[in-house]
């Protein structure tokens, strides 16, 4: 995202709010950023959104900046609210890209389950915008010099009053869809819910995570947080392998953003084949041990 | 062996939907009067009564803070409003008379022309437009498109509309209707609680109006718990609509006859199309079949693919593109259908849910404005100081006032059109033609219908006859449930009710008459019947299981279709 914003002209800075994160700062610069504002702070270290809204408000009001993007997280998306609460700003949100026309900052929204993408702008500043994770590549860019500042945050009593008590992680093995760079996801043609084990292997291959489609998931085959489509989880992955899948529209929705999408299906009138980058028509259950085999040679 | 559909009950009884009041007094949810359903009906009503508390401030002042609400389980009014529409604007000038709103109301214009035809699968001979079939004057409107209006109108008179809100239970006690309970939100597929659980309400009020529309949940209990059925059991139709964008303009109103159904009185199929211009650059198309077929393989949402194959409507079409569907359940059963009575103590019954509607004329928009209009005067009277709604009887005059107006007339005209189809197009539409000639009164003789579940089902190749999709003029069903708009949350509990073992047949039935592909057929067992798999999120709440054996009950609030141009 540092290197979109590079692209658009104008300064771009990053902002790094944490406890013991200073190391990190020069990588911000690589990837685009001429300024650096960092605040090293144990006030910062539990992933609470109020703090942070201070800090960086702050930024707004000191350095005088017109612009803040963000990338889509749960915590991303707390701050950027709270932010546009704080400031009285303009916050567009699923951005998928921006773009400067003739001086003027527009953002790409995607809407109505993904069938149309739509232009949004900002009346005023400070603008704010949160991107959907996956919308940019990291880009490097020699910038030669990046200037790092360290500042002190304000922050507010009531900004303080919630504390962390506990974190946990969701037991997983793998990433999660959200935020796997490799999808392999299952659907009806699956047959059996015993046969998810087949692309748990494929996936486990690939470092990637095991999706499912609708039809599964009510059937009680795989779990509902897997659910890809209109009414589960919209991904945008490297790779998409779909697999005994047949391509409604709902399913359609929730992944058509994968860079490639690649489909396994016995019938060749599926409707996948007409927006997969490469189909493939025959048996998954003989083709996705194979695969697994071959993608396991390769890597050892 | 002979399968009927009513030999499935659902797993549901009416007594489920009535309940007293359980939040303590001091959390329930207060009004004047509550309208069920933000539609034409329940809307007028509210209107109506923002004038009349309006000119009567002490009245308004007794009904409390919120003197007037209204609960719309769909995303917002106009959500789940679906229709062709030609409306009568007979009604609606009466609800805005001598105020700049009439012109405000949103329309595509007044019918100038019409034609009607006569299809057979090569050919379309055009007819005469019979006189129950005669447009010119009315308005096209979408009625999604109206009802968001009126509900804007209703917003400005004082009345508060709640939507995303399910009506789940009709709170009675001491022998009168005291107001609804809602539905939770946010409980998982098996009933458990899941993060964010927010429990139901009681809504307790003086006046409960029901103007659920068709297959109404609260007014089949209602009728149930007061004892209101009519002469004969209600039917219904179903309709499944399209909105085209097109690069000519249509210029009059169409009406089809015949194919693609079948003539013989065997099939049980009865019907027809429209296809109204909604101005310059679109269309609204839909097919209508009543509910009282037989065939299993029998799929209003096919038929309406195999028809937009005739040449006469490809040549509407050409060059155009589809940009909304939906499907909804036409009540038909008329005059012989009507409720008893259409109150009871603390309670009105308005609109279609009332069983409001003119087959012949395919007309019941203004007979919900003029009923929601009527059940506003008549609740206001009985708020007036010295009278009681919870009196029995005192709601006796709206029935008086609806039996002389022109509603009641109207349908006591048209009483036995519907049902003489039974016997056939042909047979039908002569004793049809007959009835309009003498407005009703020959031939001398009153004709039944059976209930909608009660037929037997038979199976013929129907399905071979339905066009394979191609994504340009024909679509299969999970691309028009998309076009819905439908984005239900799938792990709420389901709120369709059937039975999951039944005969292959029955499970095929359901599997071909649903439009949004709810139904699946899932593994057979060793004694033939099958289980019927269930997508209860896809469903956009027509209301055709009820009609055929199941029973459809609200989902969470907000859930269904999202209509905006049907």
């Amino acid at each position: 995202m540092l290197g979109k914003a590079a692209s658009l002209g104008g300064d771009v800075a990053g902002v790094l709010l944490g406890s013991g994160v200073e190391g990190l700062a020069h990588q911000a610069g690589i990837y685009g950023a001429a300024t650096v504002y960092v605040a090293d702070d144990a006030r910062l270290e539990a992933p609470l959104p109020q703090p942070r809204v201070d800090a960086i408000a702050q930024l707004v009001g000191e350095q005088g900046i017109e612009t803040v993007l963000f990338a889509q997280s749960i915590l991303a998306a707390d701050i950027a609210a709270g932010l546009a609460a704080r400031l009285d700003a303009g916050l567009n949100w699923q951005l998928t890209d921006i773009a400067a026309d003739s001086g003027t900052l527009v953002g790409k929204q995607s809407a109505l389950g993904d069938s149309v993408v739509v232009d949004v702008g900002w009346k005023t500043t400070p603008r704010i915008g949160l991107f959907r994770s996956g919308a940019f590549d990291p880009v490097e860019r020699a910038t030669g010099q990046t200037q790092i500042q360290t500042f002190e945050p304000e922050l507010q009593e009531f900004s303080l009053a919630a504390e962390m008590v506990e974190q946990a992680h969701a037991e997983e093995s793998g990433p999660s869809i959200e935020d796997a760079n490799v999808i392999v996801a299952g659907g009806r043609g699956l047959g059996e819910p015993e046969k998810f084990g087949l692309l748990e292997e494929l996936a486990k291959a690939l470092g990637g995570a095991v999706a499912a489609t609708r039809a599964v998931v009510d059937a009680g085959w795989y779990p509902y947080s897997t659910q890809v489509g209109q009414t589960g989880k919209s991904v945008s992955p490297t790779l998409y392998i779909a697999c005994g899948i047949s391509g409604a529209i709902q399913h359609k929705v929730g992944m058509q953003s994968s860079k490639t999408i690649v489909a396994i299906n016995k019938d060749p009138n599926a409707p996948i084949f007409e927006f997969a980058d490469l189909g493939v028509v025959g048996d998954l259950h003989a083709i996705v041990p194979k695969l697994t085999e071959l993608v396991r040679a390769r890597k050892s | 062996m002979t399968v009927r559909p009513v030999d499935y009950p659902p797993p549901f009884a009416p007594s489920e939907a009535i309940a007293a009041p359980t939040d303590p007094v001091s959390q329930r949810i207060e009004v004047g009067v509550l309208i069920v359903g933000a539609g034409p009906a329940g809307l007028a009503c509210a209107i109506r009564l923002g004038q009349l508390l309006e000119d009567s401030p002490e009245t308004a002042e007794r009904l409390g803070e919120v003197p007037v609400a209204v609960v719309e389980k769909g995303k917002s009014p106009g959500s789940h409003l679906l229709s062709g529409a030609v409306v009568n604007p007979r009604a609606l000038r009466r609800l805005f008379r001598g105020s700049p709103l009439l012109d405000g109301v949103p329309t595509y214009g007044e019918v100038h022309g019409e034609a009607v035809y006569l299809l057979t699968k090569g050919a379309s001979l055009r007819i005469p437009p019979p006189p129950t079939m005669r447009n010119h004057g009315n308005w096209i409107v979408s009625v999604s498109q109206l009802g968001r209006f009126l509900a804007e109108q209703a917003e400005a008179g004082g009345a508060a509309v709640l939507p995303e809100t399910d009506a789940q239970k009709l709170l009675v006690a001491d022998g009168r209707v005291q107001g609804i309970r809602t539905g939770d939100k946010g409980l998982g597929r098996d009933g458990t609680p899941l993060g964010a659980h927010e429990l139901g309400s009681d809504i307790v009020a003086k006046v409960t109006v029901l103007a659920e529309g068709t297959q109404g949940h609260l007014t089949g209990a209602a009728v149930d718990r007061f004892g209101l059925e009519g002469e004969q059991p209600q039917i219904w139709a179903l309709g499944v609509k399209e909105v085209w964008k097109v690069p000519r303009p249509l210029r009059h109103v169409v009406h089809t006859m015949g194919w693609p159904l079948r003539k013989r009185a065997r099939y049980g199929e009865f019907g027809g199309s429209f296809i109204y211009p909604m101005g310059d650059d679109m269309v609204s198309l839909g097919f209508v079949a009543g509910l009282e077929y037989r065939d299993v393989e029998f799929s209003v949402h096919d038929v309406l693919q195999e028809f937009k194959t005739h040449r006469l409507v490809r040549k509407i079409l050409a060059g155009g593109e589809r940009i909304a569907w939906g499907a909804k359940t036409i009540t038909e059963g008329g005059f012989h259908a009507l409720p008893k009575r259409f109150h009871a103590p603390g309670l009105l019954l308005a609109g279609e849910s009332a069983g409001l509607v003119n087959v012949p004329t395919l007309k019941g928009i203004h007979y919900a404005v003029e009923s929601g209009i009527m059940a506003a005067e008549a609740a206001f009277r009985s708020l007036q100081r010295g009278e009681s709604p919870a009196r029995p009887g005192a709601f006796a005059s709206y029935d008086d006032e609806l039996r002389a107006s022109y509603v009641l007339r109207d349908l006591r005209e048209v009483r036995n059109m519907r049902q003489v189809f039974d016997k056939g197009f042909l047979v039908g539409g002569a004793l049809a033609s007959a009835m309009t000639v003498t407005k009703g009164k020959l031939p001398p003789k009153e004709f039944g219908s059976e209930a909608n579940a009660d037929r037997t089902l038979i199976r013929t190749d129907r399905a071979a006859r339905y066009p394979k999709p191609d994504g340009k003029l024909t679509f299969d069903k999970l691309s028009s449930v998309f076009l819905s708009g439908n984005r239900t949350r799938d792990d709420q509990p389901s709120h369709i009710r059937i039975q999951r073992r039944v005969p292959r047949e029955l499970a095929e039935l359901w599997v071909n008459m649903c439009p949004a592909q709810v139904y699946e057929l899932g593994a057979e067992d060793d004694d033939g019947t099958v289980h019927v798999d269930v997508n209860p999120s896809n469903c956009v709440q027509c209301g055709a299981i009820t009609a055929k054996g199941g029973r459809l009950t609200p989902p969470e609030g907000g859930s269904g279709p999202e209509y905006t141009l049907t």
